[in-house]
């Protein structure tokens, strides 16, 4: 299935944005798991899927995988201190994370192969980050649907600190 | 069993950790496709070929309906365009038929002696009795009772009421109108009397005269009004078994009334020269 979301959002998506901007279905299901999944599923879901946009998207192998690992490791973290059931918390958090995935993309290339990205922040990442947070809710939403029906009908409920 | 803490931190430093060598091990070195990487790939691929042909499919109907908006939008285009060329197209056509006919009344002219005047037919009287047409010319240009009106098949008739710009031709089928005429073969005279709708009837032709359907009526030039030679008709019906002195001819008028669009009204010499 998240091989699937993968495959989904590297072409479909990109498709319906005209390939001008990458909607990151795969990094607000990271979120989510972060929010709402136990630790180990989370985690290893989040490093699968990860591993998968490496592979799909051609970078090197770990990059995202680490990303991504990361990012959800966050969302634990934030998930234990606030209550993530807030259409605006998960609004701001998804765009943190993307600016955040994106800063560090760029960063990696520079210091790894001294390749200047910078510019893609304000061009690529930047509106990557909005779209996405914008469309968070509803793709929490929508997770929320699968998880149900995947699960019995028991979908984790958001942690309360 | 471990506190939920150390296990998060566990799973978090072995996940993060090997996502590190990963990335140690494939930047530093150009390496082939792992085994892991080419698994993920032959995985994938039947579903981004499923996806991308589906997506294909979806494109190719969307640029069809697209493309069948734009051909809808064309076509109503050539339409519009082709309505407006068949309009220019007919006033062309008009105009090349008005000049043929024109050309025929001016040959017309030429070989008349008097000094014609065209007029364009402006309206229609066509009650069962009464045959007349209006013509807008009038005393203004010209023209008085009694003028002969002709157009390229015949004689039409004459002017019965003239006003500045409006004129009343009496057609000459009207029952009103008598026309001297004779019989182009045998030359015999006779008067050409309006029959209503039948046409017209060539009168005091004897029935010991010989005539026969199809027989060409002229005018004869008696009386000074019409000038002489000018195609009347052709003789449609001929019967002599009525009583009297006279067969019973039916005329076929060249002229169809029902077309009439130019004629042309010969302004008798005498007036000229008044």
């Amino acid at each position: 299935m998240g091989l699937f979301l993968v495959v989904f959002q590297t072409s479909v998506l990109d498709l319906f944005f005209m390939g001008r901007i990458g909607v990151e279905l795969s990094l607000v299901l990271v979120i989510y798991a972060g929010f709402r999944m136990n630790v180990l599923h989370g985690a290893l879901l989040s490093f699968l899927l990860g591993f998968f946009l490496d592979c799909m998207m051609g970078s090197i192998s770990g990059l995202f995988t680490l990303l991504y690992v990361c990012i959800f490791f966050i969302s634990v973290l934030i998930s234990i201190r606030v209550y993530a059931e807030q259409m605006s918390l998960i609004m701001i958090f998804t765009f943190l994370c993307a600016l955040f995935e994106g800063l560090m993309i760029v960063l990696f290339y520079k210091v790894m192969y001294d390749i200047s990205m910078f510019g893609n922040v304000i061009r690529v990442f930047l509106p990557q980050a909005l779209v996405v947070s914008v469309l968070s809710p509803l793709f929490f939403k929508l997770f929320n649907y699968f998880e149900v029906l995947f699960h019995d009908g028991n979908p984790q409920p958001a942690k309360r600190s | 069993m471990f506190p939920y803490k150390y296990l998060t931190i566990i799973i978090a430093s072995v996940l993060i950790l090997t996502a590190l060598i990963m990335i140690s091990y494939n930047a530093k070195q150009a390496s082939e496709t792992g085994f892991m990487r080419k698994l993920v790939l032959e995985t994938a691929w039947p579903l981004e070929n499923l996806t991308n042909r589906s997506l294909k499919a979806i494109k190719e109907s969307w640029d069809r309906y697209l493309f069948l908006i734009g051909l809808e939008e064309e076509n109503r285009r050539l339409k519009k365009k082709n309505d407006l060329l068949a309009s220019q197209l007919f006033r062309y056509q008009e105009g090349y038929l008005e000049a043929l006919r024109l050309r025929k009344i001016l040959k017309i002219k030429e070989q008349l002696n008097t000094v014609p005047v065209v007029a364009d037919v402006i309206d229609r009287e066509q009650s069962s009795v009464f045959k007349s047409i209006l013509i807008d010319k009038g005393t203004a240009h010209g023209l008085k009772v009694g003028f002969p009106v002709l157009d390229d098949k015949g004689i039409v008739g004459r002017i019965t009421e003239c006003s500045w710009h409006v004129s009343r031709v009496m057609l000459i089928m009207d029952e009103n109108s008598n026309v001297a005429a004779l019989l182009q073969g045998s030359r015999i005279h006779g008067v050409l009397q309006g029959a209503g709708a039948s046409g017209c009837r060539l009168k005091y032709i004897p029935k010991n005269e010989e005539v026969k359907i199809g027989d060409a009526v002229i005018s004869s030039g008696l009386g000074g009004i019409f000038p002489k030679g000018v195609i009347l008709g052709v003789v449609a019906a001929v019967d002599k078994k009525e009583g009297g002195l006279f067969q019973r001819i039916d005329v076929q008028p060249s002229v169809d009334f029902g077309k009439l669009e130019e004629i042309l009204v010969l302004i008798l010499q005498k007036d000229h020269n008044h």
